[in-house]
């Protein structure tokens, strides 16, 4: 409760209350994307402590719950390799139990610190939707601690942004909603 | 002018790895960052810029920034045809894309299943606004079987295949020979007539003969800047110019705009 109210505190203060425009100011399109950001860090804190398998089984589905609630409910994540254009589609809970039964003795997880934030168009209903980009490296290691498989991935997320109202003491509140979509996965070259 | 993008030395380490992010800075990750970047509305951390911001849209940015929108292994770094078209497109009417401007396609190749057997299959898509946004719509198709449904055929052979001025005075008891031979039914069509491969396209997913498998890739056909056409493809490549480039550059005047337009939307 304390961090939705935090995150309403940060909204009003850089966007404005209750003002539905068809033009997004600069600040504003500046306000969201820290939001929208605000998810897709928290998206790669999840992975990296479920991928990690010094974490218990109770943790990591705690952490999955979590997870799920970043996103849309239909949100799908395709994932395709260097080796083959074909994507496999998971659910974010799928996404993450397989993450969570990768069989190696220990995974390094990184994520790098560029992050790409694209203009927020509106779709025919009038939410808005964006597309954050962030690139994340994976090692898996054997029992002798031999690196045995690495791959460094270009992470496209759907963000949903939409105008919404809520009651705080009476009054109405307007705050933005951001919600994450479909995920695409592509392995890069190896850098 | 490659550094304009980038950073020196945009390293962080992590445990025995060094990641270098210079590489992917430069890389133009979005074909949203390729618009920003064309028109010079992000910084080299690409940060968007204000408006008001003295460096947007500001031409001699955009000038020695432009270059890293080229496939290089292609063009080189300083080709007659880049600089003509980069004076051309930072001239004082320059002219800078749009994501509603239209006149832009993304051209998506596909496997489908055909009667049970993979094929390839081009769709092509275009922004259209509707209510309180916009949307990608199909607005054509490529399948090479539908093509051969009408090849262009001889004009002999075309002019002997009609039904004379008259033959409304016999209740066009000869409209039969129209259909007697299949592969050139459409000879007896108006001179306007143009196959709808979309249509088409349709009917056979509606009859389950056409069954979508996966997307095999995706470019962009530009024709929105003024006197020029490229293609926008994905590179997945090491370096300092990879992401989304400029594959293919055609110096095309607009009135032979139309034709190619009307492939990518009749």
């Amino acid at each position: 409760m304390k961090k939705i109210i935090a995150t309403l505190a940060f909204v009003m203060c850089f966007a404005g209350i209750a003002l539905a425009q068809d033009e997004l100011s600069f600040e504003r399109k500046q306000a969201i994307d820290s939001l929208a950001l605000e998810k897709v860090r928290d998206l790669s804190k999840y992975v990296k402590i479920v991928g990690s398998k010094e974490t218990p089984f109770s943790e990591a589905n705690r952490v999955i719950d979590r997870a799920e609630e970043l996103f849309m409910s239909d949100a799908e994540i395709g994932v395709s390799s260097l080796g083959s254009n074909q994507i496999t589609y998971y659910r974010v809970r799928k996404y993450f139990e397989h993450l969570m039964r990768l069989n190696y003795d220990r995974v390094e997880i990184e994520w790098y610190n560029i992050e790409y934030v694209s203009d927020l168009q509106r779709q025919p209903d009038g939410t808005y939707v964006g597309v954050i980009t962030v690139f994340q490296t994976f090692r898996g290691y054997d029992q002798e601690g031999n690196l045995v498989y690495k791959d460094t991935t270009k992470k496209d997320i759907t963000v949903y942004v939409k105008r919404k109202e809520t009651q705080i003491g009476g009054r109405t509140i307007g705050f933005w909603d951001v919600l994450l979509g479909d995920m695409r996965v592509k392995e890069t070259t190896n850098r | 002018m490659i550094l304009l993008w980038v950073c020196n030395g945009i390293a962080q380490t992590i445990g025995d790895f060094k990641m270098d992010e210079t590489e992917l800075y430069a890389m133009t990750k979005q074909m949203g960052q390729f618009m920003r970047r064309f028109n010079y509305e992000e910084d080299q951390f690409g940060e968007r810029l204000n408006p008001k911001d003295p460096r947007y849209h500001n031409k001699e940015m955009r000038r020695q920034s432009l270059p890293i929108l080229f496939d290089q292994e292609k063009y080189g770094k300083q080709t007659e045809l880049q600089r003509y078209f980069i004076e051309d497109v930072t001239k004082d009417d320059s002219t800078f894309m749009t994501f509603l401007g239209g006149r832009w396609y993304s051209e998506v190749s596909c496997t489908f299943k055909y009667n049970g057997k993979p094929v390839s299959v081009i769709l092509f898509l275009a922004v259209e606004k509707e209510g309180l946004g916009s949307k990608w719509v199909l607005t054509n198709v490529y399948f090479s079987e539908f093509n051969k449904l009408f090849p262009n055929g001889e004009i002999a052979e075309r002019e002997k295949h009609f039904l004379h001025p008259m033959s409304h005075e016999l209740d066009f008891m000869n409209i039969y020979k129209a259909f007697q031979n299949p592969d050139v039914i459409e000879y007896y069509a108006s001179k306007e007539f143009q196959p709808d491969y979309l249509t088409l396209f349709f009917y056979e997913i509606k009859q389950g003969k056409m069954v979508f498998q996966h997307v095999d890739g995706v470019k962009f056909h530009v024709l929105q800047i003024k006197d020029w056409y490229f293609e926008v493809s994905w590179f997945n490549r090491s370096g300092l110019n990879s992401g989304w480039l400029m594959s293919n550059v055609i110096y095309m005047p607009e009135k032979e705009k139309t034709n190619v337009i009307k492939f990518y939307q009749p």
